[in-house]
């Protein structure tokens, strides 16, 4: 049986009170986690040292404004935190984390994560327009009983990874009807005991509910079934595919914010990509007319190739781009059937390794004749 | 504007368009392909879903049949494609570029970076009603499509880019030829040449440049002064509202660092942004050393900074395109600041990026009596 702490506060003021904790007694040096950042009540992540500026700290915000794990490299990519840090992250983030740091883009040491059992995000848009903070009521009450929320980022409607693998805290939100009255937060392992000795709470012997999270995994099956469909009908064949990608502008915006993408420059914004006068001048001969700048489809499908096995389906290529193509689902369903035939899940375990650089002399032998 | 370019645009040709003007565009570029005047056109097309648009290297007549050379929303800004297409050299073949006025100029702008030849290419204009944001196009193509036909039949701009409804130079000439539609008599537009390479085109086409324009430089002048005056107004207006370090940061709070903004500019040519480069990339003591100064930091640190930086790289080239504004997922008004900041400092150096292929950009051009007025500045 695992231990899990509970604290008889509201279980945003709960972590607050852990965070707090945590940097009052020297346990970690900082604190990362979603913080107001401005008076409009724009939500940035933020790494905190001093207990007073959690005040302003939302951990459990619905919104993605960075993928966490993109972020947290930025922190380690130079080399291992020295200090113990604290990372308030969302399953799919921490994820993303793990498999940056196989790909040798950061460091788990010193960093310890808390997580939960995620509800999903809003779009970024609603962040935007300002519309996020009326809905967040309505976000808890549908997390509270255990149902999807409207309007989440398509990404999230029919994400099945909700509950995080290797966090070391995970706090309890799906199907928690006392969101409001009490925090309760399962410690995974011997960090995470470590971590909240002596917090004020009471320690039990507790495990996740499981019917809980079975309950909410075929609701999100169920959704994501949906979604796989519909754009298996959209983007069938080559026609299909020039229909779905013809509107990309061709801005990129999409890499940029993948957390799997840390390529410094793209393969499609290096002089490989570029072309001589020449070979326009050949291709307009052949065809009579040629798209400029060329390359639209080939981009998202070389994109698609270089991240697929570790795509965590976060969703946030989606949010950013700016016409609106449903990449996220695109991704995560050619994603999902690769990872498959690996029987790998990104981020899952530090220890397993990226299938691509293993090799296994067993392997695809159906394919080889 | 120097003088002889002035004498330049004082006359021009008037072209029939009794079967419309796109038509007749079209009809004035088959003929440019057909007496080898040009080989290719480089000009606007639907995508095959018909919900948006791109810009299409054509040599086929069947093709170019179904260009748009004034389409309603500006995808890719047409400088990025015509340096796409000529940044690794000349080439061969000449191409005809039908743009709205602020790709063309952004084209020169390039080209004065080096990161296109135009020696092949005609740089063609259009007098511009402004371009939809992409976003209100793609909510519903076929409104988008009909309701901007509306307001460039009417002159109004209310639904177009904010930067489009402050634009000031959206008839300016600064490529080769450019077509004028205001002022025109009913049927017609005017042809008007602003170089050499201009005025020999029309030549071969055997189409004389001797007409009287008044009527459209009457228009685009009128038009150019309203338009001049929101300008200021919204730009005073803006230097309230994002002024000062506080504003600033509550302006680009929602900013995340995606930089779509960037990859879309025209004249944000560089490779590897300096604000994507090891440069930004510190080790994680710094920042903890940061946060620990002021108590906590936002992470990434430098999301003001990257916009800062980009405004210093960029400005005196900005030809207030609004592509930066159009592929924010956050909705900053990125095209408004940065327009209010180009003006300014083109302003110290009488310089107006994109009007004219001659005039060096200022930094590259020293000249020893300027800004004096700093020297003494304490």
């Amino acid at each position: 049986m695992t231990k899990a702490l509970k604290i008889n506060k509201s279980t945003e003021q709960g972590i607050l009170e852990l965070l707090k904790f945590l940097l009052e007694k020297g346990k970690v040096k900082g604190v990362f986690t979603l913080k107001k950042i401005s008076n409009d009540g724009a939500v940035a992540y933020s790494l905190i040292t001093k207990p007073d500026e959690l005040k302003d700290a939302v951990p459990l915000y619905p919104l993605m404004p960075t993928n966490a794990g993109k972020l947290l490299s930025r922190f380690t990519l130079k080399g291992s935190s020295n200090e113990p840090v604290a990372a308030v992250v969302k399953p799919c983030e921490l994820r993303a984390f793990i498999e940056l740091v196989k790909l040798e883009q950061g460091s788990l040491e010193n960093l310890f994560f808390i997580s939960s059992t995620c509800g999903g995000v809003y779009p970024l848009k609603m962040a935007a327009d300002g519309t996020i903070e009326k809905n967040l009521s309505k976000y808890w009450d549908a997390v509270k009983k255990g149902e999807i929320p409207t309007d989440l980022r398509s990404a999230c409607k029919g994400c099945e990874e909700f509950k995080p693998y290797t966090a070391d805290m995970t706090v309890d939100l799906i199907g928690k009807n006392d969101i409001d009255k009490q925090c309760m937060i399962f410690l995974n392992n011997k960090k995470g005991e470590e971590l909240t000795k002596g917090v004020k709470g009471e320690f039990l012997e507790k495990a996740i509910d499981k019917g809980k999270i079975d309950k909410f995994q075929i609701k999100r099956e169920s959704e994501k079934k949906k979604l796989f469909d519909e754009i298996e009908a959209k983007t069938k064949g080559m026609d299909g595919l020039i229909e779905i990608f013809g509107k990309c502008i061709g801005c990129h915006g999409c890499s940029n914010v993948c957390p799997i993408c840390y390529c410094k420059l793209c393969e499609f914004d290096s002089s490989d990509s570029e072309y001589k006068p020449s070979n326009y001048e050949i291709e307009l001969k052949k065809r009579g007319g040629l798209r400029v700048p060329p390359g639209t489809l080939y981009y998202q499908l070389g994109r698609l190739t270089h991240v697929t096995v570790s795509c965590v389906g976060c969703g946030a290529c989606e949010d950013v781009c700016p016409v609106d193509i449903p990449l996220s689902i695109i991704f995560k369903k050619v994603g999902e059937s690769v990872q498959k035939m690996f029987e790998y899940v990104p981020g899952r375990d530090i220890k397993e390794e990226i299938p691509l650089i293993t090799f296994e002399e067993e392997e695809f032998t159906e394919v080889e004749d | 504007m120097n003088e002889s370019k002035d004498n330049l645009k004082t006359k021009g040709a008037v072209i029939s368009a009794k079967s419309g003007t796109k038509e007749s565009i079209i009809g004035f570029l088959e003929k440019g392909m057909d007496k080898g005047v040009f080989d290719a056109v480089l000009i606007s097309m639907r995508v095959p879903a018909g919900d948006s648009f791109a810009y299409v290297l054509i040599k086929d007549e069947s093709i170019l049949k179904d260009a748009f050379p004034l389409p309603p929303v500006m995808s890719v800004q047409g400088a990025k494609a015509v340096s796409s297409v000529t940044r690794l050299g000349k080439g061969n073949m000449k191409i005809a570029a039908i743009m709205r006025p602020c790709e063309t100029r952004a084209t020169v702008e390039l080209s004065k970076l080096g990161q296109t030849d135009l020696e092949n290419i005609i740089l063609i204009s259009m007098d511009c009603p402004g371009v939809l944001p992409i976003s209100d196009f793609l909510s519903d193509p076929n409104k988008g499509m009909k309701l901007f036909d509306d307001a460039t039949k009417k002159l109004d701009d209310k639904i177009m880019r904010p930067v489009c409804q402050i634009c000031d130079k959206s008839s300016m000439v600064a490529g080769d030829l450019h077509i004028g539609t205001l002022g025109a008599k009913k049927d017609t537009f005017f042809i008007i040449s602003n170089s050499k390479k201009g005025n020999e085109l029309m030549e071969k086409l055997g189409i004389d440049l001797k007409e009287n324009i008044d009527s459209w430089q009457a228009k685009v002048k009128n038009i150019s002064e309203e338009k001049q005056n929101k300008r200021k107004k919204t730009h005073k207006d803006l230097k309230s509202e994002t002024g000062g370090l506080d504003n600033l940061l509550d302006t680009f709070s929602q900013c995340i660092n995606c930089h779509n903004c960037m990859r879309v500019c025209p004249i944000c040519y560089c490779r590897l942004c300096y604000f994507d480069s090891d440069k930004v990339k510190r080790p994680s003591e710094d920042y903890l050393q940061r946060a620990e100064s002021k108590g906590s930091i936002r992470f990434l640190p430098d999301t003001t900074l990257f916009q800062m930086g980009r405004m210093m790289h960029m400005s005196l080239s900005c030809v207030s395109c609004g592509a930066c504004e159009d592929a924010c997922p956050m909705s900053i008004p990125v095209a408004q600041i940065f327009s209010m900041i180009a003006d300014e400092t083109q302003g110290l150096f009488d310089y107006v990026s994109g009007r004219n292929l001659e005039e060096p950009l200022p930094l590259v051009a020293y000249k020893e009596e300027e800004l004096q007025e700093m020297e003494d500045a304490k």
